[in-house]
Order: C-alpha cells, then sequence, then structure tokens
C-alpha cells in the first residue's frame, strides 16, 4: 500500500515508530496477546513528557487524546478484562480518534472494523460465504468470509463496532453471546465449527446517543460492556489545542503548507465552547443552537478556510470566509440556529472586539456573511 | 518534588530549588531520643494518624501539646471522654464588642471538627489512656481573628468557617505542575497516593521524613506576606512560647501541628544553654524566653485581654455530612465514610496490608447491594468487574492499592449502564452517599453544654414537650384560654425564628401572611432532632436563654430593616415571640424606615402588618407603646400619594394590588380612621382619571367607590360595556376589569338587574377563539362569588336563554332506540377489532 497517497494512514501506520519504541522500551506486564502493556499504552496515547530514546534516536511522544486522562485509564483497565468498552457521547468528541488509538495500541491494527449502518446484518457481524468458492468445495474454512469479529477472536486482537447504535437493535444483539461465552458458533462447519476466542480479543464500540436515528441497546448487551461517557471538551485552551493539533494533522496530510494561526483557532475555539455551553466569558447568555457545536465540527471549519485561503487567498485565515463557513456548519437542523449565530455575533463578538482587540474587531465585521 | 516524595535523595532536587540548607536538618528531627519530637500532620488524615499513635506508643512523652485554639483546654476532658463518640467538633465563637475587628462589630464563629482518625483525636484520647498531660496550645480563637487580615485564612469569606488550616498545604503554585507530572487529578489525589495509601507502608521515621519535606517545600513557596496576612506567623510565634513554656515542666514533649506550621515552630525554638532543673508546678514565665530546655527566639505575643463573655468553645456532636469536604466545608476531609473504613480496618488489622483494599470492595458491594433495593440491575458480576478494574487502575497509577479515586472510576465504569446521565446515575449517588458515612457523633454526659441549650431543654420540660422522643410529636394550644399555652406558643415562635427547625406551626392563625385570622388555636408540630441541637449551639452566642437569643437578633435584624415590609413584619414577629415591651424601643426606627421608603408596595404589605398588629393589640388589651395608629396613618398618607402612580401596574402585581385597595378602604370603615376615607376617595378618584389604567385595577377601584356611593353605577356600566365593546386587545382586558369589579362589589351584579344581560349579550358575540382566551381570567372573576350566588348568577344567565336552571346541568334525554344503536355499533367495533 502507498503509504503517501493515503488521505489518512491508519493510527499504527501514521504512529509506527512511536508504537515501534514503546514496544521496544515496555518493561511493564502485558496482558497476553496484547503488543504493549497497559502503562505503555496509557503513554501513546497520554504523552510522555520526555522523549524516548530509541535506536539512537529522540522519539516524542505527543499528547493525542486531549481531555480526561482518568477516562483513558478506565478504558485501558476494561479492555484487559471481561467485558467490551462502550464509548458514550455527543458527535464530534473524538470516541472514534480513542478507540483507534487504543485499538492500534493494544493490538497493533486500528483497521479490524464494522462500521454500524441501519441496514448492518449478522453476517456482517459474525461471518458470510465466498460462493463460488461454497458450491466449488462445500462449507469448508476456506470458503468463509470472516467478519472483524471473528479476525478479532481468531487473532485475539480488538474488534471495533463503530456507531454500535445505528445497528438494528436486534442486530446488536447477536454480540451478546459471543461477549459473554467468548465463541462463536458456526454450524455449517461441523465439528470444527467452534470458534474459541483468543486471549487479547475484546470489543470497542462507540455509539452517538444524541443524533436522529439511533436505536436503543438492549439491557443484557449494556450489561456485557462499561460504558464511558466522553463530554465535550470544557476548557477553552484544550479545546484551541485539539484544533491546532488536527489542523496541523491535516494540513499535513493534505500537503497545505501553510502554518496554523494560533489566534484564529483560539476564537473559533471560544467560539463553539461559548455556544455550546451558553453563557460568555464574559457572562451573555446565549441562546444555544440545537446542532451539536462539536470540537471535529470546529477542526473542519478551520480546515475549509485554509484550503481557501491557500488554493485561493494569499495563504491568511480570511474571517469572512471562517465566518462563511461557520454558517455552514451551524445551520444544520433548523433556520433558528443561524438567527442564534447572529444575535451571538450582535451581542457577544461585539463586545469582545470593544476588549479583546482587532481579531475580535474583523470577525465582528465579517457578521454580513450570516445569511 | 516528586522524586522526593518517592524517597530518592534530598540533594538531588535542592539545585533545582535553590539553597534548601535546612531541608535536611527539618526532615532528620524525628529523634526519639530528644526531649521534644514534633510531628507534622494533615488534619483527619488516617496514614497520619496511624503513624502518630506509633509515635505515642514509641516515645512515650509526658506530655502532647497541639495544635488548636487554647481556650478549648476545658474541652479536652469531654473530647477525649470513653463515651464520647466522633465525630465531634469543637465550636468557638467571638463577639466583637470593642470593635477590634471591623467597625460593624459583628460575630464569628467557626468549627474545628474531628472524626476518628483524626491524629489531634488520637493525641487527645492517647493522652487520656496514658494519664499524661494534652494541651491545645494555639492562640484563643478571637486573637486568631484579630490576627488575621480580613477576607484572609480564618476570616475567608464562606459558608461555614473552620479552624482546620489544610488549605496551606495545597495551595502552592507548583503543585499543579507537580500533579500534571504525576499524571494525577489534583491535590488530593495526589495526597492519598503519596501519603494516605503509599505513606502506610513506610516506617513512622521515613513517612515523618516525607512529611516534612513536602510541608517545608509548600511553606518556602509561600511568600511571608501571605504567611503574615493569614496570620500564621503570629499563631507561630505563641505556639513556640507554649513550647518554651512547657520544658520548664516536662521532660518530653510530643508537639501535634498542622505539617506547614512545625518548620515555622521549630525555627523559633531554640535549646536552652542553662536550663533550670524542671520543676513539679508550673513556673511563670519569663518574657522572652524560658528556664526550660528550650527558649523562645521571638517576641511574646500581646494578647489584647479579650473578655470570657466575648468569646467561648463548646463540645458538640458531629455530623459525617457536616464534615465531608465535598458538602461544602472546604478544608475537610473527601468522603469520611470511606476513610471511616480504611481506618476501622487498619486499626482491627494492626498491618498496613489490604485495608484500602477491602474497604474498596466494602463500599463497592454496599452501593450495589443499595442499587438493587432501589431496582437498579446490578448484579454481583458488576461488583466483581468494579473490584478489578478498581485494582487494574491502581496498578495502572502505581499505587500501592486501589483509593477513593479508584473506587470512584470503578463504579462509573462498571456501574453506570449507558449514557452518564442523571437517570443512570443513581448508583453513583449511592456510592457518594456511602463515602460521606451517616454516622452522627455522640458527647459524653458531663459534657458543657452552652446555657442556651440547657434553657432550651429547662423550657422544654417545664412546657412538657417531649424532646425524647424520637418520632413527630404535636400539639395543641389555646392561646385565649390557658395562658400557659400562650407563653408555649410563643417559644415555639422562639425556635422557629431562631431557625432551629424544631417546631412548626400546621394549624391556627397565620398572622404573617395573614390567614385563617379567626382561629383560636394553634397545632405544632416538633421534633428534637441532631440538627436542631446544633442550629441551637450555633446560635448560642446570641445569649443565654432562647428568649434572649431571639430578641437579640430581632432588635438586631430590625435595626438593618430598610424596607416597611421588613420592618413592620419583623414587629409582627417580635408580637409573636410576646416580645411587647421592645417595641417602645423600636418605633423611632419604624418611622424613619417609612419615610424613606417610596415602594408602594412594601408599604402596603407594611401597612397590613401594622393594621393587624393594632387589631391582635385590641384582642389582646396590650398596651399600644408604639402608637400604633400614629404610624398607621403616616403609612397611609404615603400609600395614598404613591396610589394614582400606579395605574400601569403588571398582571402580576394585580392582586396585590387589589388587595391593597381593599384593604385600604376597609381600614378607613374603622371609626379610628373615618377621617381618611375622603382622602383615599379622592385618591381612588385620581387614579381613575390617569389614561391606560390597569383594567383590574379600574374594575376594583370603581368597585369600592360604588360600595360608598352607588351614582357609580352608570359608570361602572359605561366602562364595562366599552371593554366588552372594544377593539380585541380591549376586549382581551374585559375579564381582567370584571374580575377587580366582582373583587370589591360582587353585588353588582345582582343590584343591575341589567347588568348580567349585558355581560350575556356581549360574550356571545365574542369568537369562540376569544371566548376561549378570556376563558381563565372570567373563571376568576366569578371564583369570588359564594356557591349559592353562582347558582343565582346561573338561573339568571340560563333564563336570558330560555332554558330552567335544572336543565343546564342535564343533557339531552336518550331514546331506548338511540341506546339500542350504540350498543350495537360497540359490539360490531370490538368484534372487527
Amino acid at each position: 500500500m502507498e503509504q503517501k497517497a493515503q488521505i489518512r494512514p491508519p493510527v499504527e501506520v501514521r504512529y509506527e515508530k512511536e508504537l515501534a519504541a514503546l514496544a521496544a522500551l515496555d518493561t511493564g506486564k502485558r496482558p497476553l496477546n496484547w503488543k504493549l502493556s497497559p502503562k505503555a499504552v496509557r503513554t501513546f496515547i497520554l504523552g510522555s513528557r520526555e522523549p524516548l530514546n530509541w535506536n539512537g534516536e529522540e522519539i516524542p511522544v505527543r499528547k493525542k487524546y486531549l481531555g480526561n486522562d482518568a477516562l483513558v485509564e478506565r478504558c485501558i483497565i476494561t479492555l484487559a478484562g471481561n467485558r467490551g468498552l462502550m464509548l458514550v457521547g455527543e458527535p464530534g468528541t473524538a470516541k472514534t480518534m480513542l478507540s483507534e488509538l487504543l485499538s492500534a495500541a493494544i493490538s497493533g491494527t486500528s483497521t479490524n472494523t464494522i462500521q454500524g449502518t441501519a441496514g448492518t446484518t449478522e453476517d456482517m457481524i459474525k461471518y458470510s460465504w465466498n460462493y463460488a468458492l461454497l458450491l466449488a468445495k462445500g462449507p469448508v474454512r476456506e470458503a468463509l468470509v470472516p467478519s472483524p469479529l471473528y479476525v478479532g477472536m481468531e487473532q485475539g486482537i480488538l474488534t471495533r463496532f463503530e456507531e454500535i447504535t445505528r445497528t438494528p437493535a436486534e442486530i446488536q444483539d447477536s454480540l451478546i453471546s459471543v461477549l459473554s461465552d467468548k465463541v462463536l458458533n458456526v454450524p455449517e462447519l461441523g465439528e470444527e465449527g467452534l470458534l474459541f476466542a483468543k486471549a487479547g480479543f475484546n470489543v470497542i464500540g462507540t455509539a452517538n446517543t444524541r443524533d436522529k436515528g439511533v436505536n436503543e441497546m438492549s439491557s443484557a448487551l449494556k450489561r456485557r460492556f462499561n460504558f464511558e461517557t466522553v463530554m465535550p471538551v470544557r476548557d477553552v485552551s484544550l479545546e484551541k489545542q485539539i484544533i491546532i493539533n488536527e489542523v496541523e494533522e491535516l494540513a499535513k496530510a493534505g500537503r497545505i503548507d501553510m502554518p496554523v494561526d494560533e489566534d484564529v483557532a483560539e476564537l473559533l475555539a471560544s467560539t463553539y465552547h461559548e455556544l455550546r455551553e451558553g453563557v460568555s466569558s464574559l457572562g451573555h447568555r446565549i441562546d444555544r443552537p440545537a446542532s451539536v457545536m462539536s470540537t471535529a465540527e470546529a477542526v473542519s471549519v478551520y480546515y475549509q478556510t485554509m484550503m481557501t485561503a491557500y488554493y485561493y487567498g494569499d495563504s491568511h485565515m480570511d474571517l469572512g470566509c471562517l465566518v462563511q463557513n461557520l454558517v455552514g456548519a451551524v445551520q444544520k437542523e433548523n433556520k433558528e440556529d443561524l438567527e442564534k449565530l447572529r444575535s451571538y455575533f450582535q451581542t457577544v463578538v461585539r463586545d469582545k472586539g470593544g476588549k479583546e482587540g482587532q481579531l475580535w474587531n474583523s470577525y465582528y465585521e465579517a457578521r454580513k456573511y450570516l445569511r | 518534588m516528586e522524586q522526593l516524595l518517592r524517597g530518592e535523595k534530598i540533594s538531588a532536587v535542592d539545585t533545582g530549588m535553590g539553597d534548601h540548607a535546612d531541608i535536611a536538618l527539618f526532615s532528620g528531627c524525628y529523634h526519639l531520643e530528644k526531649p521534644v519530637l514534633y510531628f507534622p500532620i494533615r488534619h483527619h488524615s488516617p496514614a497520619c494518624a496511624w503513624h502518630l499513635k506509633k509515635t505515642i506508643e514509641d516515645y512515650s512523652p509526658d506530655c502532647i501539646l497541639i495544635e488548636g485554639p487554647q481556650n478549648a483546654q476545658e474541652q479536652i476532658p469531654i473530647l477525649a471522654h470513653k463515651e464520647t463518640k466522633a465525630p465531634v467538633a469543637l465550636y468557638y465563637f467571638y463577639k466583637d464588642k470593642k470593635g477590634l475587628l471591623s467597625e460593624e462589630k459583628e460575630d464569628y464563629k467557626c468549627y474545628y471538627p474531628f472524626l476518628d482518625f483524626s491524629p489531634e483525636l488520637i493525641a487527645l484520647r492517647e493522652a487520656e489512656e496514658r494519664g499524661i498531660h494534652a494541651a491545645f496550645i494555639d492562640l484563643p480563637y478571637g486573637e486568631i481573628l484579630i490576627g488575621t487580615e480580613e477576607k484572609k485564612g480564618i476570616r475567608t469569606e464562606g459558608e461555614k468557617q473552620t479552624y482546620n488550616d489544610d488549605y496551606l498545604l495545597s495551595r502552592s503554585r507548583y503543585l499543579t505542575l507537580l500533579c500534571q507530572k504525576a499524571g494525577l487529578r489534583n491535590f488530593d489525589e495526589l495526597w492519598e497516593k503519596y501519603f494516605e495509601i503509599g505513606g502506610l507502608f513506610r516506617t513512622t521515621e521515613e513517612f515523618v521524613r516525607q512529611m516534612s519535606v513536602y510541608c517545608y517545600l509548600s511553606r518556602s513557596h509561600t511568600p511571608r506576606e501571605e504567611l503574615e496576612a493569614d496570620g500564621c506567623l503570629l499563631r507561630e510565634q505563641y505556639m513556640a512560647e507554649r513550647i518554651a513554656g512547657a520544658s520548664e515542666v516536662y521532660k518530653k514533649i510530643l508537639v501535634v501541628t498542622g505539617g506547614f506550621h512545625t518548620y515555622g515552630i521549630m525555627e523559633l525554638l531554640k535549646e536552652n544553654d542553662s536550663p533550670a532543673e524542671p520543676a513539679a508546678g508550673k513556673r511563670k514565665q519569663k518574657a522572652g524566653g524560658s528556664a526550660g530546655f528550650l527558649r523562645c527566639t521571638a517576641k511574646p505575643v500581646r494578647l489584647h485581654g479579650l473578655s470570657d463573655k466575648d468569646q467561648g468553645v463548646y463540645s458538640l456532636a458531629y455530623s459525617m455530612e457536616a464534615a465531608d469536604a465535598l458538602n461544602g466545608y472546604a478544608s475537610g476531609m473527601q468522603s469520611p465514610g470511606f476513610y471511616q473504613q480504611v481506618w476501622q480496618r487498619l486499626l482491627k488489622e494492626g498491618v498496613p496490608d489490604g485495608n484500602y483494599e477491602a474497604a474498596v470492595l466494602h463500599q463497592l458491594v454496599s452501593a450495589g447491594r443499595q442499587a438493587r433495593q432501589k431496582k437498579e440491575s446490578l448484579s454481583s458480576y458488576d461488583v466483581i468487574c468494579a473490584l478489578s478494574m478498581a485494582k487494574g487502575l491502581a496498578a495502572l497509577r502505581g499505587k500501592h492499592e486501589p483509593g477513593l479515586y479508584e473506587l470512584r472510576d470503578a463504579a462509573l465504569s462498571s456501574f453506570v449502564k449507558g449514557e452518564c446521565s442523571p437517570s443512570t446515575d443513581l448508583p453513583l449517588r449511592l456510592l457518594h452517599k456511602l463515602n460521606t458515612g451517616k454516622q452522627v457523633g455522640k458527647l459524653c454526659e458531663d459534657a458543657l453544654r452552652p446555657p442556651l441549650l440547657l434553657d432550651f431543654e429547662e423550657q422544654c420540660r417545664v412546657f412538657r414537650l417531649k424532646i425524647q422522643a424520637a418520632g413527630q410529636q404535636e400539639v395543641v394550644l389555646e392561646l385565649f384560654s390557658k395562658k400557659k399555652h400562650l407563653a408555649m406558643s410563643r417559644f415555639l415562635y422562639q425556635t422557629e425564628f431562631l431557625g432551629t427547625g424544631f417546631a412548626k406551626r400546621t394549624k391556627g392563625a397565620d398572622l404573617l401572611n395573614r390567614k385563617d385570622r379567626n382561629r383560636i388555636r394553634e397545632t405544632w408540630n416538633y421534633r428534637y432532632t441532631g440538627q436542631v441541637l446544633s442550629a441551637l449551639v450555633d446560635v448560642s452566642m446570641l445569649g443565654g436563654t432562647v428568649a434572649e437569643a431571639s430578641r437579640t437578633r430581632l432588635l438586631r435584624d430590625f435595626a438593618k430593616s430598610e424596607s416597611s415590609q421588613e420592618a413592620a413584619g419583623l414587629l409582627a414577629r417580635g408580637f409573636l415571640m410576646g416580645f411587647l415591651e421592645e417595641q417602645a424601643g423600636m418605633g423611632m426606627h419604624i418611622r424613619e424606615v417609612l419615610a424613606a421608603d417610596g415602594d408602594f408596595f412594601s408599604l402596603t404589605e407594611g401597612f397590613s402588618h401594622l393594621r393587624m398588629l393594632y387589631e391582635l393589640q385590641e384582642l389582646y388589651e396590650v398596651e399600644d407603646s408604639l402608637e400604633l395608629e400614629d404610624l398607621i396613618g403616616v403609612c397611609f398618607q404615603k400609600i395614598v400619594q404613591l396610589l394614582p402612580s400606579m395605574a400601569q401596574i403588571r398582571e402580576e402585581q394585580q392582586q396585590a394590588c387589589m388587595e391593597s385597595c381593599l384593604s385600604l378602604y376597609q381600614i378607613t370603615g374603622r371609626s379610628s380612621f373615618s377621617h381618611f376615607r375622603q382622602i383615599l376617595l379622592e385618591a381612588f378618584d385620581r387614579l381613575l382619571c390617569q389614561p391606560e389604567i390597569q383594567p383590574g385595577l379600574e374594575g376594583t377601584v370603581l368597585g369600592l367607590l360604588y360600595g360608598y356611593d352607588s351614582s357609580y353605577d352608570e359608570r361602572i356600566q359605561r366602562t364595562a360595556a366599552g371593554y366588552l365593546q372594544g377593539t380585541d386587545d380591549m376586549q382581551m382586558k374585559s375579564a381582567a376589569f370584571l374580575r377587580g369589579l366582582f373583587y370589591t362589589a360582587r353585588d353588582f351584579v345582582f343590584v343591575r338587574e341589567n347588568f348580567l344581560g349585558m355581560i350575556d349579550g356581549l360574550l356571545a358575540k365574542l369568537s369562540v377563539d376569544a371566548f376561549m382566551k378570556l376563558l381563565p381570567e372570567l373563571r376568576q372573576a366569578f371564583g369570588y362569588f359564594t356557591p349559592l350566588e353562582t347558582d343565582r348568577i346561573a338561573k339568571k344567565a340560563a333564563a336570558l336563554h330560555g332554558v330552567k336552571k335544572e336543565e343546564l346541568l342535564k343533557g339531552r334525554m336518550v331514546s331506548p332506540e338511540e341506546y339500542e344503536y350504540g350498543e350495537t355499533l360497540d359490539a360490531y367495533a370490538a368484534e372487527t377489532l
């Protein structure tokens, strides 16, 4: 696979060196079949203050998940135990990223994934058949097309189940017996049809709770998971940092040679933060828009503006363009959200213009694009 | 600092921290053979308590000196008594009568709680058991206050003040960095990891050394000005003096102080070159030094000679709930219930291993069990998963055993099913309660009680109130026939006014809200609980008896009152509590308040209170020392002045304004106020002249005027028709007008025969939508009629449409054929479905 052409290489490829260095220097105890010890997994995700010295090279380990450290620790311990891990929360709170990081660090791969949709069927979760082979050779292992769950059990690695609540509840339930007995029965294979899960197997699910079109999980399935609720970032400076980190990554991948403007990132982070919390840093009360104001959205607003500036502009972030992209991001659920955004500009942004200087002033002037 | 805490060489950090030559000296101060041993503690720390207990055993001192306000010395036997059960607290108060703290001459109070695992309590109990001397050595509470700058240290503004100054250990600016580096959430987690859990596994010497280093570093990062502002330096000087004093009498002294102060105190004490032999009795201390083996190098602290009347200390039973830092008691221990579990196991097992893990398991099992009782589906397997999560986290975080933070994390992870939200986090809330604990302390029999408490109990005995009973009691008072009952009612009102939560009137005249005034009996429910006791102790500085405390508070509140409503309300309360003689002194202030008050509603509220007082004084045949008639006159004049400007009140003010007008009108009907009648009517007229008067008010006032002069009937009729036939907006206001009118003159409907017909005719013209909008207020308007009157109105209204009254409530008769058809339909429907 040619890495460079990929839009977004998987975590284990992006951080190949870090993972290798961590594995080589890892002295902690490892659960069976884990690539790293829990401590090293923690270091991989939460970063290390000192760079690692490996093969005569200094390899810095950056903090990749900003937010709740204790949550990451709980996730790691859950995965070493008997229960699956379910990450729930609002859209755009980096649940998927966390689950990728965990799988890459623990199993060395983050691509063993079931992508849940309303059309997901039980054979996509368990196994299906290559019909040509099936007709030619009968029901043999060779003719079986394993699902990511099957692969996880067979190889002792993690299986990720994205957007699990988008699959119908009865399909979700096919996980129940697998998670409790750790065995998958393939009756067509006869006596050899019992697949016992190898140590190291577990499931990480991610689920949206706020979106339209999600299904409730059955209590039986819930009992087989430890739940972690991922909250939106509550700290503006952290949110700013996330925007900067993510945009840098995206720019690198998209070969956009333009530095991230920290002030603009901060401006965007405060806008998102304030609209989400319903109160400004100056104390204004703000009507919250109905659409989800996630950090991931903020990143994409920034990145779009950046691309416009890079390809059409003079490589400087244009606030007019930023506001236009912001409108596109906010006005999803209903028209009233635009009104709310407008009144945010007319109160908070105006007042901040007076207090916080030029950037906010130009931001306020860009309100003409709010339509 | 992190390396330090892990026990690496001190010199290794010295380079980074500047020159700390003293650190080695200080950290190596734990020598059992020395005549004085300093033991640094953190309040409510089980690990400190554990090591302190060991130290006392190993060192066997002949005297233990403890950081704590000195004026609590007499409370030591009570605290250390075998029958006293923790949690208990010392309650300090100080009345700033001389204005040494501020010009306001306020009262101050604070608590000093002790739990079973508070090192100070351990020290006191051990001293009691060994029969050795124990003493508190800090400045008396009043002096600490005087030595502290406003809004600093013990004078920080907050709900509940505490003597405990552990915040000193947790506010170093390097702590955030340290926590970040160690991957811990906050100071408390840091503390638990290294000192509470880790500390148990160290030798006492090593533990004290680490405590000393930590405390030394936190202290050296606190600027001297801050120490001064907080009153730390002054207190340390005083404590050092006391220690030097004790060295004249005792040979082996153990000094137990907050770790932050230990170094400050040690620095002030030098060994005496020529100590005199310890004498049997206590000698008078020389200024600036002592004849003992230690001398204090600081100047003696000059005290302010505070009178014993102005400050005092009581012991009181406390609760875990009040001691939990998470319940707003800022510098306490978090989750004392959890640490109580740890402590009990520690005492029972006698070894450091396994206690935290066992306590975590105990809490998880208990929370699981309670959740099951509340129909949550939590299985034993969930508990197993939670425990393994807690242990796993402890291993990952490098802790010897899982602690409070792992316990919480484990429950969050394994007990909450689905997204964590108020509908799913019941197990967490249960765990939180368990971690707080519900233990309530108890004092031994011979504990000194504040005089107020004794008076309360005595009064209850005299009135035969059953305060020993566990459940709620009820008592019915006949105020007018039995003098004792009147006195009792006053007593109960006093306890209510003091906010003790002891008694609540459930039936009877509610004079403050002017409800049920004609009742002659009062029913009270009462119950004596721990909270009542605490509340009583809390107000004990206001006076020696319940009556005195209530009086002090009443007069103080009254002097502060700024609105007529508030001031007159307090007068009424005073009357209920039987403070009749005090009224004479209150007249002046209420006049001032009345003169300054320009708020119509406050004035009318005040007016009602005054009027009620006036009526009551007649009823109880009380001498009028307030010249109430005169006061009411002043109040009345002011209201009448403001009345015309009240035309455009808001809708929510309508009721209050209507009531005020009626009340004003009624009082002018009394002979003593009849001379106001004309003034009031003129004011009403001026009010009606205002453009855009609020319709409800217009109706009320017109009704009142009609009551006085029936020639207003034409005007009423015209106005009502005007509203009902007006433009859409005006139509909507007609119901409010009728409501006002019927409130004061409902007989109008019966006197003016055609009025009802007019209303009916106009209502009939309204669209259905408009009528539905009017309906709620119309209902209110007709709600002022008695049932009999409503009946009459209905009859008349029915007659207008050619229907008889009886037919109104009945529907059309159903013919047997129709009924039969209906039944067949029903059966068909059932069959088809």
